[in-house]
């Protein structure tokens, strides 16, 4: 990000638009962490107060806390300003306890891992 | 360092685009911003494929990070093909 002028933050790429914000970053990893932005820099390097993240399991999800995070610029993809007067998901999803969405995630890896397993085998016979 | 796509990206500020992510995720919105780093802020954004991201349903704005970008897609008349050609030739020369 380039360093502007100060009648240019309106109109650059910088974060300093998103200050004190509540935003969603989105990880190379697939998490999605929220909390308000409280600093930035040059290599998208970030420091979200209040952070947690949301994991999301079909229609279920939980905002599991996390505190005081500083996140690598490296392993940002998105990040996204949430508007206040918009729900922020849709209302068919339900949100659950942290230990029920540990529980949806290891269903839902081991339905992967079994698909994945499955897949060697036939590709191992060959068929068409 | 050549700045030739960074230049283009900035005329280009105000026009629609969708951006393809190396993570699959396709976002469409007007754009906004870029830098020498081909980060892009895009305003007023839509998920292409918005059932199967949730977490994005109240983003209207966002900043992305050039490293993660696959593709811009661009309207086919936002593309003065001879102008970057010319820029791209006289690059390649050396100037």
């Amino acid at each position: 990000m380039s360093w502007a002028g100060p009648d240019d933050i309106f109109l650059s790429t910088s974060l300093a638009t998103y200050l004190d914000k509540k935003l969603l970053v989105l990880l190379r990893d697939g998490r999605k962490l929220l909390g308000l932005l409280r600093s930035f820099d040059q290599f998208a390097n970030v420091v979200l107060e209040g952070a947690c993240e949301r994991v999301i399991v079909g229609d279920l999800y939980c905002d599991i806390p996390l505190g005081l995070y500083v996140i690598r610029g490296e392993n940002v993809v998105i990040i996204g300003e949430l508007d206040l007067e918009k729900e922020e998901l849709p209302s068919r999803m339900n949100p659950v306890s942290e230990a029920e969405i540990k529980r949806a995630q290891k269903a839902e890896r081991e339905a992967t891992d079994l698909k994945g397993s499955m897949r060697k085998r036939m590709e191992f016979l060959d068929f068409d | 360092m050549t700045y030739l796509f960074f230049s283009y990206f900035k005329d280009l500020v105000g026009r629609e685009v969708t951006v393809e992510l190396k993570n699959d995720l396709a976002i469409r919105g007007t754009l906004h911003s870029v830098d020498q780093y081909l980060n892009i802020k895009l305003e007023n954004t839509r998920v292409v494929d918005q059932d199967k991201y949730p977490h994005m349903l109240s983003v209207r704005n966002c900043f992305i990070r050039g490293s993660v970008v696959r593709y811009v897609q661009l309207p086919p008349d936002g593309v003065d093909i001879e102008l970057l050609h010319d820029a791209t030739r006289r690059e390649a020369r050396g100037g």
